[in-house]
């Protein structure tokens, strides 16, 4: 009852004229942000940042809180129309969004995305709100040797996206992990693979790369094929008005709930972040799936898996920010200095001190998705027209946002040529069948799994991934989900034989 | 025509020239354009809010512009090379911190220490070894009993450089062995302590302010600070010759500036360091607002890459 008083109290701080104006120009900000590749969520934060130094902290702190959401919604839009994610988060989003698009049906994938984000967003906050404390109980409980099994069932991932092509996939992935040895060691700080060159020392910055593998690569790949003239997106007739009924919404509750509950959890461990979550929620729904075989074929249930865990996890990396003070993500640690300028210090002092201003964020975030469901709307038939530019035109429009978003990352030039040559790199093993998103997996978890691996042997040696259960049945699961495939492949593949 | 492109050629060429003697001649009235504050770390850190609050404040005494801009990457080398390889004119101002340093020992900087004019010191912030709050061990000797008896099991968690080399001073100091754990963002490994995964994190009082579930043991400095009056130095409890050790934060610019333009920041820090809004920025979070001008600032550089030379290279 206490909690419902301090929730009125929150919703009557944001229902002024201030907040609401700062939620929908934090929605507007953070759809275009995720959307542009380049501009990540946490950079979206870090840019906005300046500007709420003299606004009041409540309506400053909604504002980035609303653009850190609305930023892993707007990845999807270029994830599924042009498949281009424009996050690391929506990779897997553009698994099942951009063959939807091939098949003239954008907007079935753009309606999924949009709703199960603004699902997956509820069911965050309301965990947040509800189970924050407990919760954050759990996270800090989190030995190294959990976090490394953790990254390493994110990889066995690889092995059911592959599907038939698995040893494509698996290549794909090391290369993945290869390039993040390059840098400086963060453990014992030997230089590997700098050759001097100072831009290494932090090794390649997973924003370049991805920007290089799927926007770069795709425009080569389409140069090469001269296809400058149009994209097979289905008959002008198909395209006009395909979105989703509420009956096909419906039909998709049990995908987006669990993948929202499973990604807010992710969420909540420092140093996951959306895009495992992303990630893994998709194969857990391709694994849960009637019809795994559509998954990568254009299946909206994929669509709905990745983005209701992005979206998910924002109000689960807000656990250790608020009943901690410890930021669980790039953007959160962000927030930290929102509030540090204002004199506010992140941590469970806060909802005693200010719980006008935590009651209010809260409510501002429930608010934010529901900003985010009409922009997504009312915007929904403006994203599928980018799909109508003439490639002549959009071609070129790529390659310039491509460039300048990786060149904001660092305001380094160093990165541009990084973006270049991941481009190269991309097209030219796509050529060849490899698949983009395990090389992006294999960048995303490879540093998670080499520290927290190398943290939990000088903590308590080799034994300690066996002594400790959580670790053990992890690594446990690990292995078979990394297995079953290749049993359920060989399996069929002695059944055709059989039937020859 | 060739003769014509190579008249223009030479035009353009005197005017760089100009240009360049110009600027020496504009040294006499610093500062005449914008100033570049050079934040070696990405937007929204510690450094970048602390550079910013600079800004703001600055422009109470100066009608300078300042433009803050981040150049990140390579543990501050990035920022450090950047500033380097402008003219040493003061127009490229760098927020630099004793994590530089560290980083400039430990990853082998290919630029001379002293290719930097360390102008001002301007953040002192002490020490503080802090511990679970609600675990067993949670003072200085609860800390050297419990090493003792685990035997150099005891887990230290730190982000590599200052932090780490405190860790290794104070084991020395101390007599006592540990593992240390490097993490590479202070939250998670104030995290793995909070879970009691590791025992003992050491880093500055503003780590443990809203976080009820840590506690400072004691903090390296000459005597207990007003904000934290239950936090006894290091000194107290019999651990000696720690008391200087400290993180600390200020400006640099590319070695060879000219006196004046060094002279024009040294007014400007002064007026800086006795601004009320400033102190208070720093106080609340337990700094110690000082002004170390050039020479001494220079020799403590100088002193600090020895000891970190000694700790990192053995």
């Amino acid at each position: 009852m206490e909690l419902l008083g301090h929730m009125l109290e929150g919703f009557g701080n944001v229902f002024a004229v201030g907040p609401l104006i700062a939620v929908a120009i934090g929605v507007f900000m953070g759809i275009l942000v995720g959307a542009m590749p380049g501009l990540s969520p946490s950079m979206g934060v870090a840019l906005l940042l300046p500007f709420t130094f003299r606004l009041d902290p409540l309506i400053g702190l909604v504002m980035l809180t609303a653009v850190y959401l609305a930023s892993n919604y707007g990845g999807s839009i270029t994830a599924i129309t042009i498949n281009t994610p424009g996050t690391p988060s929506a990779v897997a989003t553009a698994f099942d969004g951009y063959p939807l698009t091939q098949q003239g049906k954008a907007g079935i994938g753009l309606g999924h995305s949009l709703v199960s984000s603004v699902v997956g967003g509820f069911v965050g906050i309301v965990i947040l709100i509800l189970f924050a404390q407990p919760l954050a109980k759990i996270a800090v409980k989190m030995h190294p040797a959990e976090y490394f099994a953790l990254a390493l069932f994110g990889l066995t991932t690889v092995a059911s996206l592959g599907g038939k092509n698995w040893a494509k996939a698996f290549v794909a992935a090391l290369i993945g992990l290869l390039i993040n040895t390059i840098g400086i060691d963060p453990i014992s700080s030997v230089k590997r693979y700098t050759f001097g060159v100072t831009a290494l020392f932090d090794g390649f910055d997973i924003i370049p790369a991805l920007i290089g593998l799927f926007a770069l690569s795709e425009v080569f790949t389409k140069l090469e094929e001269g296809a400058i003239k149009s994209i097979d997106v289905g008959d002008a007739e198909s395209r006009k008005d395909v979105w989703p009924t509420l009956r096909e919404y419906w039909d998709h509750r049990r995908v987006t709930l669990q993948s929202s509950v499973f990604g807010t959890l992710i969420g909540i461990f420092p140093g996951a972040g959306s895009a495992i979550a992303s990630f893994l929620a998709y194969d857990l729904a391709k694994r849960t799936s009637k019809h795994p075989e559509t998954f990568g074929k254009g299946n909206a249930e994929g669509v709905c898996a990745a983005e209701a865990a992005n979206s998910a996890s924002v109000g689960g990396a807000m656990v250790p920010l608020l009943t901690l003070g410890i930021p669980g993500s790039a953007a959160t640690a962000v927030l930290v200095g929102a509030l540090m300028i204002h004199d506010l210090v992140p941590g469970p002092m806060l909802f005693t001190s200010n719980p006008g201003l935590i009651y209010g964020l809260f409510a501002s975030m429930l608010v934010a998705n529901i900003f985010m469901l009409f922009v997504g709307a009312l915007g929904g038939r403006l994203w599928l027209k980018v799909i109508k530019i003439s490639p002549a035109v959009l071609l070129p429009m790529i390659v310039a946002v491509a460039f300048i978003g990786s060149f904001a990352v660092k305001n380094s030039l160093f990165d541009v040529g990084a973006c270049f040559v991941f481009g190269i790199a991309g097209w030219m093993l796509k050529r060849y069948g490899y698949p983009m998103a395990p090389i992006v997996l294999g960048m995303v978890l490879g540093k998670l799994a080499e520290v927290n691996f190398r943290r939990a042997v000088i903590m308590g040696g080799y034994s300690i991934f066996f002594t400790r259960p959580a670790s053990a049945i992890l690594l446990i699961i690990s292995v078979a989900a990394f297995a079953l495939p290749f049993i359920q492949a060989s399996k069929e593949k002695r059944k055709s034989a059989g039937k020859k | 025509m060739k003769k014509f492109l190579f008249t223009v050629l030479m035009v353009a060429l005197t005017f760089c020239l100009f240009a360049e003697g110009q600027q020496d001649a504009a040294a006499a009235s610093f500062p005449e354009k914008p100033i570049r504050v050079v934040v070696y770390a990405g937007a929204g850190g510690q450094l970048d809010i602390t550079a910013r609050k600079f800004v703001e404040i600055a422009a109470k005494y100066t009608n300078a512009t300042f433009v803050v801009e981040n150049k990140a990457g390579a543990g501050g080398l990035v920022g450090w090379e950047y500033v380097v390889s402008q003219p040493a004119d003061g127009y490229n101002l760098m927020a630099v911190t004793k994590t530089l340093i560290a980083n400039h020992v430990k990853d082998e900087f290919d630029v001379a220490p002293m290719s930097l004019d360390w102008i001002a010191f301007l953040i002192n912030d002490a020490e503080a070894i802090i511990t679970n709050a609600n675990s067993k061990i949670r003072t200085i000797q609860d800390i050297i009993a419990d090493a003792k008896a685990r035997a150099g099991q005891q887990i230290w968690v730190t982000p590599p450089g200052v932090d780490e080399v405190m860790t290794y001073k104070f084991w020395d100091k101390t007599g006592i062995s540990g593992k240390y754990v490097p993490y590479d963002a202070g939250g998670q490994a104030m995290a793995a302590v909070i879970g009691q995964q590791a025992q003992v994190y050491v880093g500055n009082p503003v780590d443990v302010r809203g976080k009820p579930d840590l506690m400072m043991a004691a903090i390296s400095a000459e005597k207990r600070f007003a904000q934290f009056p239950d936090v006894p130095t290091l000194k107290e409890l019999g651990v000696h010759g720690l008391d200087a050790e400290s993180f600390w934060r200020g400006f640099a610019v590319k070695a060879g500036t000219p006196a004046n333009v060094v002279a024009w920041y040294d007014d400007l820090f002064a007026k800086l360091t006795a601004d009320p809004d400033w102190k208070q920025f720093n106080e609340k979070d337990g700094m110690e607002v000082v002004h170390i001008k050039k020479d001494k600032f220079n020799t403590i550089i100088e002193s600090e890459i020895k000891d970190f030379k000694a700790y990192f290279n053995k």
